[in-house]
Order: C-alpha cells, then structure tokens, then sequence
C-alpha cells in the first residue's frame, strides 16, 4: 500500500475509487463462505470477512499498480502530461494507438465493417468532447479488457481450446464462422498454444507478451485454424463444387481437428521470407496478374514455385482460386455480343468485380502495413505484429471467392441464354438454393440483371409498344405470319400480331400474371392502331407510368391489376361507345337472323315475284330499290343510318338454272376494328344462318300463299269443283297444314330456342363488369356456334373447329341439314303441285261457267240445253281432229275407273286429257305427301336421340301428339319402317279408291241426270261421225 | 452567480453523460463486461493518472479472483 505520497489528496480519490471498484467486481460473500467459522454474528462475521477480503484486494490491485508504476512509467502521478509518456515503452505505444488496435480488432472479428464503422463514428464523436483528458488510455483500457468474456462464462475449460474438440465443435457450429473473441488468459494458456499448434512462424516469446495476450492469441488461433483448414479443405475446394462446400468443409474441419502437420525443420526465416514475397506479389495475383512467384500460364491456370513447403503450397492453392476466377469473369465483362439482359448481368458482375478490387486494395494496404512494420522481413515478431498472413489473406478472400465462384457458375450457365431464360436461371438460384449467402446473393444480382426486362414490361403495359431489339421479351412479335388458311384470308390484327412466348417467360411472372400482362400490352396496343385512340394511351401512360424493380412483388401486381382494369376498361367503352359493336351485333341478329319480322315479311313480298324468275335476270338495282322499299316500310326505318348503311342485298354467284331464291342474300357490312370481334368467318356463318332462315321463311311464305288461296277459293271457285276435286283439296288441305306445321315448329325453334336464348347468354357475357375483348370475342364464337349447332347447321361449326368434333358427331349433323333441305325441296314440290291442282280446278270452274252461259243462252233462246253439236264444235275448236278420233273410244271406260262420276263427265271426250292430267296430278300429290312424311318420319327418329336437349325438344314439339310413329331404333329399324310407311300410305290410297269406286257407283246410280248425259254422249258416239251437221239440223 | 454556476455544473454534468453514454457503447461492442458504474470509476481513476495498462491488469486479476469463487460458489448463492 504505497499511495503516491506527494499529492495525498489524488490518492485518495484514488484510493476511493479504486475500493468502490473493487466493491464492484466483488460479489457478497455467501453466508457458506463463512460457515466453517464459528462466529456467533453472522453478519458481523460476514462484514468482517468481506472487510478482509477487501483489504486484501486492495493491497493486491495496488501492488500491481505500483509495480507498473515503476517498470512503465517513471512518473505516474502526472500521467496527463505528455511528458510523462517520454519514457515508456511498447505499452505507452499500445495506448497512443488503442483506437486503431480497435478498429483493427474489430474488422478482424467481424464479417461485417458495419461495426467497425460504428466504433469510428463513436470515436469520433469521443473526440469532440471536451471532459476527458485521457481518452487514449480509456479506450486502451476497454480495449484490453475487451471480449474477456468467454474465458469468465466457460468456466471450467481444458487447458487448450484447440485439443478441445467438442468445445472447437461447438464454437464452428455456432456460426458457419467461428468467433475469434476467445480469449485465453496469458498466463494459462500462452505455453500451450505455442506448443499444440503449427507454428510455421517460429517466434520467440516476447518478454512482455502476456501484456498483448489477447492480440496474440487471436493471431495464433486464426493461423492455426487456416492451417488445419487449408491443408484438409483443397480437396473440396473446386470451382466447379458449387456452392455449398462451406458446409462440406465445415465437416472436415469438425472431423479432423488434429493441427495440420508442421514442418518444424523449415528455419523460420526462409518460411518468413518466402511468405512476404507472396504476400507482396498477392494483390497482384488477385487481380489476375502474373508475379515473379506465380505465373498464369493460361487463362485457366496458374503456376505455383515449386519449392515451397506443403502448407504453404495448399494456401496458395486456395488463394488461387479467386485468382483464376476474377481473371476468367474479367474477360467475360469485357465481352460484347448478347442481349440487353446479359449486358445487363455483365454489368453486375462488373459492379461485384469492382467491390471484389476493392477489398483487394484493402488487402493491399494492410499487406504493405504489415511488410512496412516487419521492415526487411527478418523480424518474425513483426509478422504478427501486422496481422498479415497468407492464411489470414484466405479467411478474408473466403466470401468474395464463394461470390467469384458463383458469379463464374452462373456466367458458364448463362452461355446459351438469353433474356427470361437467362432472368429464370438466376432466381432459380435465388428462389430454390438452401444456402442464404447464395440467395442474397443472387437476389442482389436479380436486382441489376431484370432492370432491362422491367423497362420492357413498363413499356409495355402502359405504352403498348414492344421495344424489345433482342427478342428477350415474353411477347413476341411473330416475323413471319403463318400461311393461314387460304380461305380464311384475313388475319386478325388482333390475334396474330403479338404472341406469347413461354419459352422466354422467366420464372419471377407467373404463367397467369403473363397472360394478363400480354392481354394489356395488346390492348393498348390494339386502341392504339386499331382504334386510332393514340391520345388516350399517351395520356394514360403519362399518368399511371410508374417504374417498376424487381422485389416488391405487391406493388408490381397491384399496379399490373390496375392497368389490366384500366385498359379492359377503356377498350370495352371503345367497343361499344365509339364502334357500337353492340349496335352491330342487335342489327346482325334483326336483319340477318331475322329478328326483325316485319321487315322480313316485308321484303319477301315485295321480293317474292323478281325471285321466281332465274338467277341471271336479277338486277341489283332492283334487289336494292325493293330492300330501300322494306326498309323504309318497316319498323327498321328507326333504326340509325348507321346500322342502315351497312346493309345490302346482292345475289350470290350465279350457278346455272337456278331461280332467285336461291340466290338471294342479305349482306351486313363489317368493317375495322368491330371485325376483331365479328371476323370474316363470323361473317360467313351468318351468311350461312341467314340464308338457311332464308330459304325456310321462303317455304313457309309459298305454303301461306296457298294456303290462303285455298282458303279463299274454298268459298268461292273449289266450291263450285267440289264434286269433282273435292277430295283432292281435302287431302292437300291437310298435307299443307301438316308442312306448315313443321315449318312453323322449325322456325320456331330456330328464332326462339336458339337464336333467343344464345343472345341473352351473349348479353350476359358482355355485360360481365370485368369483361374483357378476349371474352367478348369467346362469347360471340360460341353465340355462333351455338346457333349453327344447335340450329342444325352443324356441319358449320364443324369447319373451323373440325378437329374437336368427331366425325361421328359431324356426320348426323351434316345429314340434318341435308335432310331439312330435302324436306323444304318436297315442300316446294308439294306447293307447286298443289297450285297445279289449284289452275286445275280453276280451269274446270272455267268451263263449268262456259257451258253454264251457253245453256243460259239457249233456254234464253227457248232451244235446247247444249246440244251434241255445241260440245263437238267446242271440242274442234280446241282440240286437233285426229287425237279427238282416237281417244273417245277408251275415255269412259278408264273414266269409269278413275272415278270420273261427276255429273259433268258428259263433256267426255275433251275432258279425257285433263282427266288425264288430274290424275297424274294426284299421283305426284300423293308421292310427294308420301316421301315428306317418311323423311319427316326419319329426321324425327334423328332428332329424338341427339345429345342435345333442345334438338330432342324440337323433335318432341313437331310430334307433340305422336301422330308419327317413331322408329325404335335409329339405324336398324329406319328404312324398314319408311318401306312400312309407304306401305300403309299405298294400302291406305288403295283404300281411299275402293272407297272412292263405291261411291262414285252409288252416285250413278243414284243421279238420274248423269245417266242421261252418258246416254246422250252414246247416242252422239253412234251417230255423230257419220253426220255432223245432226245437231244443227235438228 | 448561483444560476450561472448551476448551469455551468449541469452542463458539465451533461457532457460527462454523454462521455459516459459514448464509453460505455464502445465497451458494449467490445465485450468488455463492465456495467455503467465500474466504467466511470475506472474512467475517473485513469483521468487521475492510473496506468490504463497497470488498470486493465488489475480488474482482470481481481476477475480472475473472484470470478473462479463466483463459479465455484454459483450454486450455493441465492
């Protein structure tokens, strides 16, 4: 206890604070330290033996003080003083320097600078202030005292750390990097480490060394652990291993934790020398450069000296490997070809190489640091003064090599890729690779490599342009169109001028987040050039133009959804409010789908006699004046001039012998951009729709015609015939109505099941909020497929998705339209048979009314009713004299049979021909009514097993009460079954005549003036040849 | 000056704070294991001219101490 006497007052300050410290670091004596001893007061006992233990420390610490006292600093009652350090030693040295021994201790223990860098600004900010007088020696005090931690917690350790094995597991288990901050007490452990481990640098131990135990060690452990590291781990340490041998050498190191094997013989100096002049030379290998020592014979490899020690040897074949890649990756980022995302990834490899040449630089002032300290080299001990080994040159290259490493693996993969393939490879290794420094790692390099990619997707989805010159872009613009389809001659500008290429869509987008990014890209685009609305796209992009990284995931989908809505948005208002494809559509279904039926029925009246002659005398002129005229007539004149305008009527080309129905077409002129939705095959298949409707409406309005002339000829002409085609009209009647029964169904279904409820699905789809062009184009497909499907015209939307639909489902389909078209020929037939009928009757009217005035005439004349005479010379006057020789002969008798039991079969011989052509006639009105109905018959049995609901249903609306009989089975039973029905028509016919013979013989027999007539028209066959001039005469 | 001397004292008494503020975050990133309290007597014994070095040595001589009876105690306390 020996306080400096000259200033009493400092001492016992000193002295205070000195006891308050110890008081401090002490803890309480525990009650057991004092049980042994038997005192009556614990307390007091306790108090006294802390008071002991006080003393007794006090004494120590000053014991200590003093001896530092006198060995260090002659004067330490006047430290402040500069002068005071005049003599000190290495010590005093140590304290000018604490703050760089810190920072240097601390970028030695961390990975990162950031704590070093923090102690800088501390520092600094510990300068400014003005109470401190001491502040090196404060700083110097915390800096030997620092990290003496571990040695405190690990309590009970053995004598060496390094032959601790679990303990040396522990602690590289810890952290992939072990922590330097273990501190061994010099005076324990110094002797132990010196002997257990690879001294290359043989060293003899300073004097004063257990004042710099702690640097040392940290020296000593380091160079130890690289040894051992670098003599187990070159096996492992290949270019090509990838990236996770950190873990690999982790486990050699844990494996083997014997020091690697020292050559004790090499003489120190010539280890040390050898080791400065690499060391001198390093940064230049590092840099790619060949030195005296190390000489890159190729750009792949790089000559070692060959008389260096094996460790030494491994070291360097480890330095070298950061060596040869940076050399290899530098060629790489001076290369030029390639798109703009691999300039792109060159430019982030460069940016890495930059930070990999600085920490070189750093590398670089630390060895020369060293090698300034060391002087010629000849001082082992300043080696580990500098800090500067080759080993410690390894640990600190270690990640930059794993970053070199796996830059130089992914330049190597990149060779063939281009754009999103090259963008996929890299987050694959961000996205799928378990080690964190290689996700961080190539996350950092995404950030720089997708940065032209980006500028592509903003360009694109809110410029709608494709500036993509190296075709790195997932949108493609296809060079060459594909030869389409000659007969479907327009490409869509917005089908065909952008594809999505899969190939080129990198991994960071997702399949359905492209499809939607495309869809925008051609929207804008489209509403660009399409809609001319180029305007409003560079107002849009001027607004909502907003730069787009990679990372933020969120933001780039939220901003993604918003244009995708934005744009849809916009090119559906365009659609319907500029283009009015809505307009469109309802004028396409109320002139082409006959929607409008006033119209219609209008035009086909008017139409009606121009169409009956042949196709090549229709005129243009005319088909347009009677469409004007319909238009103007009907309720369409309401309709805008701008629907009116499209419409047109044109005959289709001419085909030889047809008649203008056939020919006749309504036409409704599309033009761009509507036609992206309403394309030329839409256009063809309501053409096709229309002229089918067409071709119904026109057989439905002949069997109206006649149906109304016989209607209104039932009162007045056929009434007068009755007796004589009375039957026939009977029949006919009933065929008409039969046919007009299914004409009506027919249309029925098509108007109304189909075409109706097809629009109102169309209408839903469009007026869907989120509704898109594409699925406005989907929607009309289908709304037109559903009408030619269903419609019957299957075989129509067969044509363009052929390959979907089987040909067994093609080919009923294909056979109804023909069947229907076959139905509708009969129909006409039927019609026109039955107007030749009608001109039959009306020409017997007409001669009944002739004989009637001539025997009005007479009776008026007070003569004779028509004589003998009157008929020959009527029948001379129409007919030539031979035929009517011949024929009179074999009239009655077949008249006989034929039914001809009229009370005017007495006009007999002249009437033989039209007797003649009533007959045939009836039998083309019976053949025709026949083969209807089995075609009907066969087309019912068709429709009642399609798959369809609505086909079966119009089976079931035309046969509502059964009155056809259904074939049981399709394709067996259905010609057997028509052979039957002909069979029961025949038997029924054959009936019909029996019945009809019976009768006709009743009325014979029962019509007294009838007999009469036949007497006279005997008589005249006897008597009339012979003398002509009988009934004039008499 | 009463106030005048107040203020100056506070002030003073404010820039030792933040001294102490400064050191003490240093030690922290040094591991030195001194709590707030041993930091200011071993910063005002060093400012009253103790060998840093001589200091150093003392506290881990008296750590040694008392850390190897702290351990072997360690269960018996509390």
């Amino acid at each position: 206890m020996s306080n400096p006497a000259r200033n009493p007052a400092r001492g016992r300050r000193l002295d205070d604070a000195l006891s308050q410290l110890v008081d401090g670091l002490t803890p309480a004596l525990p009650i057991s330290a004092i049980q042994d001893e038997d005192y009556s007061d614990a307390e007091e006992a306790l108090a006294a033996a802390e008071s002991r233990r006080h003393h007794a420390l006090m004494e120590r610490a000053w014991r200590i003080l003093d001896t530092h006292a006198s060995t260090n600093a002659p004067d330490p009652g006047s430290p402040a003083g500069l002068g005071g350090r005049r003599g000190s030693l290495a010590g005093t040295e140590s304290i000018n320097n604490a703050p760089d021994l810190i920072k240097r201790k601390l970028r030695r223990e961390n990975v990162s600078p950031d704590k070093a860098v923090r102690f800088s600004n501390l520092y600094s900010r510990l300068l400014t202030q003005p109470v401190l007088s001491q502040k090196w020696g404060i700083l110097f005090l915390l800096y030997k005292l620092s990290a003496s931690d571990e040695p405190l917690e690990g309590g009970e350790r053995s004598r060496s750390p390094l032959m601790d094995e679990a303990h040396l597991h522990n602690m590289l288990g810890k952290g992939g990097r072990p922590r330097r901050s273990t501190i061994i007490d010099s005076e324990d452990e110094g002797p132990a480490v010196s002997s257990s481990a690879s001294q290359q640098h043989q060293r003899v131990l300073p004097v004063r060394m257990e004042r710099q135990s702690s640097l040392r060690h940290d020296i000593d452990r380091d160079g130890v652990d690289q040894a051992r590291r670098s003599s187990t781990e070159i096996p492992a340490t290949r270019v090509d291993a990838g990236v996770n041998d950190r873990s690999s050498d982790e486990h050699v190191r844990a494996a083997s934790p014997r020091p690697s094997s020292a050559n004790p013989s090499t003489p120190a100096k010539f280890s040390g020398s050898v080791e400065h002049r690499l060391l001198r030379d390093l940064p230049f290998n590092l840099q790619g450069l060949s030195s005296s020592n190390l000489h890159f014979n190729s750009p792949s490899s790089l000559k070692l000296p060959s008389n260096l020690s094996a460790p030494i040897t491994s070291l360097l074949n480890t330095l070298a490997e950061p060596c040869l890649l940076y050399k290899g990756l530098s060629v790489f980022v001076e290369s030029e070809e390639g798109g703009l995302v691999n300039q792109s990834l060159r430019a982030a490899i460069a940016i890495e190489l930059r930070a990999y040449l600085s920490l070189v630089a750093t590398l670089e002032a630390e060895i020369r640091q060293a090698l300034a300290a060391i002087g010629d080299g000849t001082e082992a001990q300043g080696v580990r003064k500098g800090g500067v080994t080759l080993k410690r040159c390894v640990v600190w290259t270690r990640d930059a090599t794993m970053a070199l490493r796996l830059m130089s693996l992914i330049v190597e993969e990149a060779q063939n890729k281009r754009g999103g393939q090259l963008i996929s490879l890299i987050h694959g290794f961000s996205t799928s690779h378990g080690d964190p420094f290689v996700c961080a790692f190539a996350e950092k390099l995404l950030a720089h490599v997708t940065r032209p990619f980006y500028d592509m997707l903003r360009l694109w989805i809110y410029d709608g342009e494709l500036s993509d010159p190296y075709k790195e872009f997932f949108v493609a613009d296809p060079e060459f169109r594909p030869k389409t389809d000659p007969r479907r001659l327009a490409t869509s500008v917005w089908e065909d001028k952008y594809k999505l290429d899969n190939d080129m869509l990198p991994s960071i987008i997702t399949q359905e987040f492209a499809k939607k990014i495309f869809l925008i890209g051609k929207s804008l685009n489209f509403i660009r050039h399409g809609c001319g609305d180029s305007a409003w796209v560079e107002a849009y992009s001027k607004k909502a133009s907003k730069e787009l990284r990679y990372g933020d995931t969120a933001t780039l989908e939220i901003s993604i959804d918003e244009a995708y809505k934005t744009t849809m948005a916009r090119l559906i208002s365009l659609m319907n409010g500029k283009f009015n494809l809505f307009d469109h559509l309802k004028a396409l279904k109320s002139y082409l789908l006959l929607g409008q039926g006033d119209f219609i029925a209008l035009l086909m009246e008017s139409l009606a006699t121009n169409l009956d002659r042949p196709a090549n005398s229709q005129y243009r002129h005319t088909l347009t004046a009677q469409l004007e005229h319909a238009i103007r007539a009907s309720n369409a004149q309401y309709d805008t001039p701008e629907v009116l305008r499209r419409l047109d009527a044109r005959m289709l080309e001419l085909s030889h012998g047809e008649i203008g129905w056939d020919c006749f077409t309504l036409e409704y002129k599309i033009d761009a951009p509507v036609d992206v939705v309403i394309t030329p095959w839409a256009s063809t298949q309501y053409l096709k729709v229309f002229n089918f409707l067409w071709r119904i409406k026109r057989v439905e309005f002949a069997l109206n015609s006649t149906w109304r002339r016989c209607m209104t000829g039932a009162r007045g002409v056929l009434g007068n015939v009755e007796d004589k085609v009375g039957a026939d009209w009977k029949r006919a009647r009933c065929v008409i109505a039969e046919m007009i029964h299914f004409v009506n169904q027919l249309q029925y279904y098509i108007l109304f099941e189909v075409i109706e409820s097809s629009w109102e699905q169309l209408l839903e789809a469009i007026r869907r909020p989120d509704c898109t062009l594409d699925d406005l184009i989907e929607a009309h497909t289908k709304y037109l497929n559903s009408i030619t499907h269903k419609g019957l015209l299957g075989s129509a939307s067969s044509s363009r998705y052929g390959a979907s639909t089987s040909t067994s489902a093609k080919q009923p389909e294909e056979s109804f339209l023909s069947q229907l078209h076959q139905i509708l020929k009969f129909m006409l037939a039927y019609k026109d048979a039955v107007d030749g009928l009608y001109s039959f009757s009306v020409a017997e009217f007409t001669r009944r009314q002739e004989i009637n005035a001539k025997i009005e005439t007479r009776s008026a004349q007070s003569q004779w009713g028509p004589t003998e005479r009157d008929l020959l010379s009527r029948h001379s006057n129409t007919r030539t004299g031979t035929s009517m020789v011949s024929t009179p002969d074999v009239r009655p008798d077949s008249a006989g049979v034929d039914g001809i039991n009229t009370p005017l079969s007495l006009s007999g011989p002249n009437l033989a021909a039209d007797d003649n052509m009533l007959a045939s006639l009836r039998v083309r009105l019976r053949e025709i009514s026949a083969e209807f109905r089995s075609r009907l018959t066969v087309l019912l049995g068709d429709l009642s097993y399609q798959p369809d609901v609505d086909m079966r249903f119009l089976g079931v609306v035309m046969n509502f009460n059964d009155v056809y009989e259904l074939p049981k089975r399709r394709k067996a039973a259905g010609p057997s079954a028509r052979d039957k029905e002909k069979e029961k028509e025949k038997e029924r016919e054959r009936e019909k005549a029996k019945r009809r013979a019976a009768a006709s013989v009743a009325a014979t027999w029962s019509g007294t003036e009838s007999f009469v007539q036949k007497e006279v028209r005997r008589e005249r066959r006897d008597t009339g040849a012979n003398d002509p001039g009988f009934a004039s005469g008499t | 000056m009463p106030p005048k001397s107040q203020d100056q004292a506070d002030d003073k008494r404010q820039a030792a704070r933040e001294v102490i503020d400064i050191l003490q975050e240093i030690s922290d990133l040094l591991n030195t294991d001194l709590d707030r309290t041993e930091l200011s007597l071993c910063v005002s014994l060093i400012e009253n001219g103790v060998n840093p070095d001589a200091l150093a040595t003392v506290i881990k001589d008296l750590r040694k101490e008392t850390g190897s009876k702290r351990v072997g105690n360690a269960p018996a306390m509390e």
